[in-house]
């Protein structure tokens, strides 16, 4: 009897921080500071740890060149091919043409543009996460404890937190759209099914001891609008909807996925694709085009890439998404990879134990800024337009553009490029007046 | 941990001026291309896409199995090469240094142009033929459909009549020029500096507790 007592007592408690401390603040948007905390002491752990491992190397330093791009190491010459060309010798073919593209080959075989995007970013000094070490060279005792009872708070203390904030994050998800998914249509029901999203992306983002800043805040997505971000994690769109209100727009999935999608269709008019419907652009395009021109429907949020790219750099955005027609709203997600790293290699880990990952890291910390919109130029087709909006993402979030496709993480590249490539080499001896 | 030890030593030309974090670097660049084995095979090339776009790809890929540039007894191809083959195919691109003297100096170049060589002459015989330079001019301007196989032709017929004409000056009417070897190679190249043009630098990484 008394244990059932003590049972009842413990119960009535948890679910009284649990309201307390999670979901009310969640619902009204307000933060008790805990977080806060959390990072402040995180930044100086972490702080400590660098000096130390600063002390601890003993290399001097040497003057070579330093490398301005953070991912490269290897310099790379720009010369474009037909400077190099020119330089090398007079105008005919000769022997000396082959320098140029030896040596790009070589280049490419040493380090490669586009293969490194799709492994994470490389820190500059350990974050004490066993993970990011590769050869872990003992430096002092006194790091090793620190590593250890690292080791220990994110395993024993954070883990079991954030799973258990996950957990309720979800079904409070689930429980609260399909209650409100029974009101009738009016504006009472979407005030409310904001209020519901809004609050469950919170405890989400919490469960993932997540800290993000959000910049430029007025040129925020408006209804009838669509929101282009670059797609790093499938956490992207809990970050986005921490701070507002969106249409998601994706395939249906089986599973607890399936089960989310259902319930949250109900209380909010999110696109979702059957797998055999995806396939039909014309109809996926058709579809968005509706609820884009309905102006009191929320902005769709779409992910041009298509694929999770290493956050470094900004790929190939797939036309499809910018011949709707409407204004786009880019925004630019930027993590910062200190405090854990983000990205998903979904050739590497599956989503489980990706999400394992996440949730025994230390923190995600990210920067979102908020594009002004930009709409389509009456000269412009949509590859251009898309060049153009990856363009601004790019700037704005510091990554660098690469013209390749996101495809590329597990397809071969088209013939296409390299009979373009052969296409320019040959034009130009052509022009220099060698032929016959 | 993972640099294989107890083989055979790195060749000299490669042990002066790569540190062992560039070494590093280059292993695991090797284990991404290998895909975790040891060794490599012709298929591992077809992962990356910066070389797709290279006309000469095929040449390139070539030159890392070919046994002569392995500096293997034995001739003809390899089918896979393990992470000392890869480095000492690298060597073949290190830059030259300031210290360097006149004798390194040649022998680094005669190395290199020994490498270009290979990549033409693709029979092993020790000659470059007219249809050997052929095949590489054609491979070069492959893809641009206004130009017919006979432009290729003439454009590498002429040219082999200028390398005759350096190598063994006037040719008789009846005197047929076999093909350039490397001695020919090397007085072609007279003069002309290739050592900057064919190599790749390394920048200075300078991390301290390396992570991945």
């Amino acid at each position: 009897m008394e244990v059932v007592w003590a049972v009842g007592q413990v119960g009535a408690v948890w679910v009284a921080v649990v309201l307390g401390l999670v979901m009310l603040p969640s619902a009204l948007g307000i933060s008790l500071g805990i977080s806060e905390a959390y990072m402040w002491v995180l930044v100086k752990t972490l702080e400590w740890a660098t000096i130390r491992l600063q002390k601890g190397a003993k290399k001097p330093q040497l003057q070579m060149p330093q490398t301005p791009n953070a991912n490269g190491i290897i310099e790379r010459d720009e010369t474009p091919m037909e400077k190099e060309i020119a330089l090398l010798h007079r105008a005919d073919f000769e022997f000396s043409h082959i320098f140029y593209f030896c040596r790009k080959g070589f280049e490419a075989i040493v380090e490669d543009e586009v293969t490194q995007r799709f492994s994470s970013e490389e820190l500059l000094s350990w974050n004490l996460l066993t993970r990011t070490n590769v050869n872990f060279h003992y430096i002092s005792l006194r790091l090793t404890v620190v590593w250890v009872i690292g080791v220990v708070v994110r395993y024993c203390f954070l883990l079991p937190l954030r799973f258990s904030l996950a957990a309720i994050g979800i079904t409070s998800m689930i429980v609260g759209t399909t209650v409100v998914g029974q009101l009738p249509n009016s504006s009472v029901k979407n005030y409310l099914s904001e209020v519901v999203h809004l609050m469950c992306s919170r405890i989400l983002v919490r469960a993932l001891s997540g800290t993000i800043h959000y910049h430029n805040k007025e040129n925020r997505p408006q209804k009838g609008g669509i929101c282009v971000a670059n797609h790093t994690s499938p956490i992207d769109a809990i970050i986005l909807t921490n701070d507002g209100c969106y249409a998601m727009v994706g395939q249906v999935h089986g599973g607890l996925m399936g089960i989310i999608q259902r319930a949250t269709v109900k209380a909010c008019p999110h696109v979702w694709f059957e797998r055999s419907e995806i396939k039909d652009r014309h109809l996926v395009t058709k579809r968005l085009r509706e609820h884009v021109a309905d102006k009191s429907k929320l902005p769709i949020l779409i992910f041009p890439e298509g694929t999770c790219i290493n956050n470094t750099s900004v790929m190939m955005f797939k036309k499809g998404s910018f011949e709707i027609g409407g204004t786009i709203y880019p925004v630019a997600i930027k993590y910062d990879p200190q405090f854990g790293d983000a990205f998903w290699n979904s050739s590497k880990y599956n989503i489980v134990s990706y999400l394992l990952r996440i949730m025994t890291s230390w923190a995600i910390v990210c920067n979102v800024w908020y594009l002004p919109p930009m709409v389509r130029k009456e000269d412009e087709d949509a590859v251009q337009f898309a060049n153009r909006v990856r363009s601004a993402i790019a700037r704005q979030g510091g990554l660098t553009e690469l013209p390749w496709d996101g495809g590329l993480k597990r397809a071969k590249v088209k013939d296409t490029f390299k009979e373009e490539q052969q296409k320019n080499y040959s034009k130009m001896l052509v022009r220099n007046g060698s032929v016959g | 941990p993972g640099v294989p030890r107890g083989s055979a030593p790195v060749t000299s030309l490669l042990a002066l001026a790569v540190t062992s974090e560039q070494i590093e670097h280059l292993h695991r660049r090797f284990k991404q291309l290998s895909q975790d084995q040891l060794t490599i095979r012709k298929e591992n090339f077809d992962s990356i896409p910066d070389l797709e776009f290279n006309p000469i790809r095929g040449k390139i890929v070539h030159a890392f199995f070919d046994k002569r540039n392995l500096r293997q007894e034995s001739d003809g191809l390899a089918d896979e090469i393990t992470f000392e083959d890869f480095l000492t195919i690298m060597s073949y691109f290190r830059p030259i240094e300031m210290n360097m003297d006149e004798e390194q100096l040649d022998r680094f170049r005669k190395e290199k142009l020994k490498f270009l060589f290979h990549m033409y002459d693709s029979d092993h015989d020790g000659k470059i033929t007219l249809q050997e330079y052929r095949n590489v001019v054609e491979e070069l301007l492959s893809g641009n459909p206004h130009l017919e196989k006979e432009s290729a032709r003439s454009i590498a017929d002429g040219a082999m009549m200028e390398a005759a004409s350096i190598c063994v000056g006037q040719m008789g009417p009846d005197q047929v020029y076999e093909g350039i070897t490397f001695e020919d190679f090397l007085k072609m190249w007279q003069g002309i500096d290739i050592e900057t043009k064919m190599h790749v630098r390394f920048l200075n990484v300078d991390t301290i507790a390396h992570c991945y």
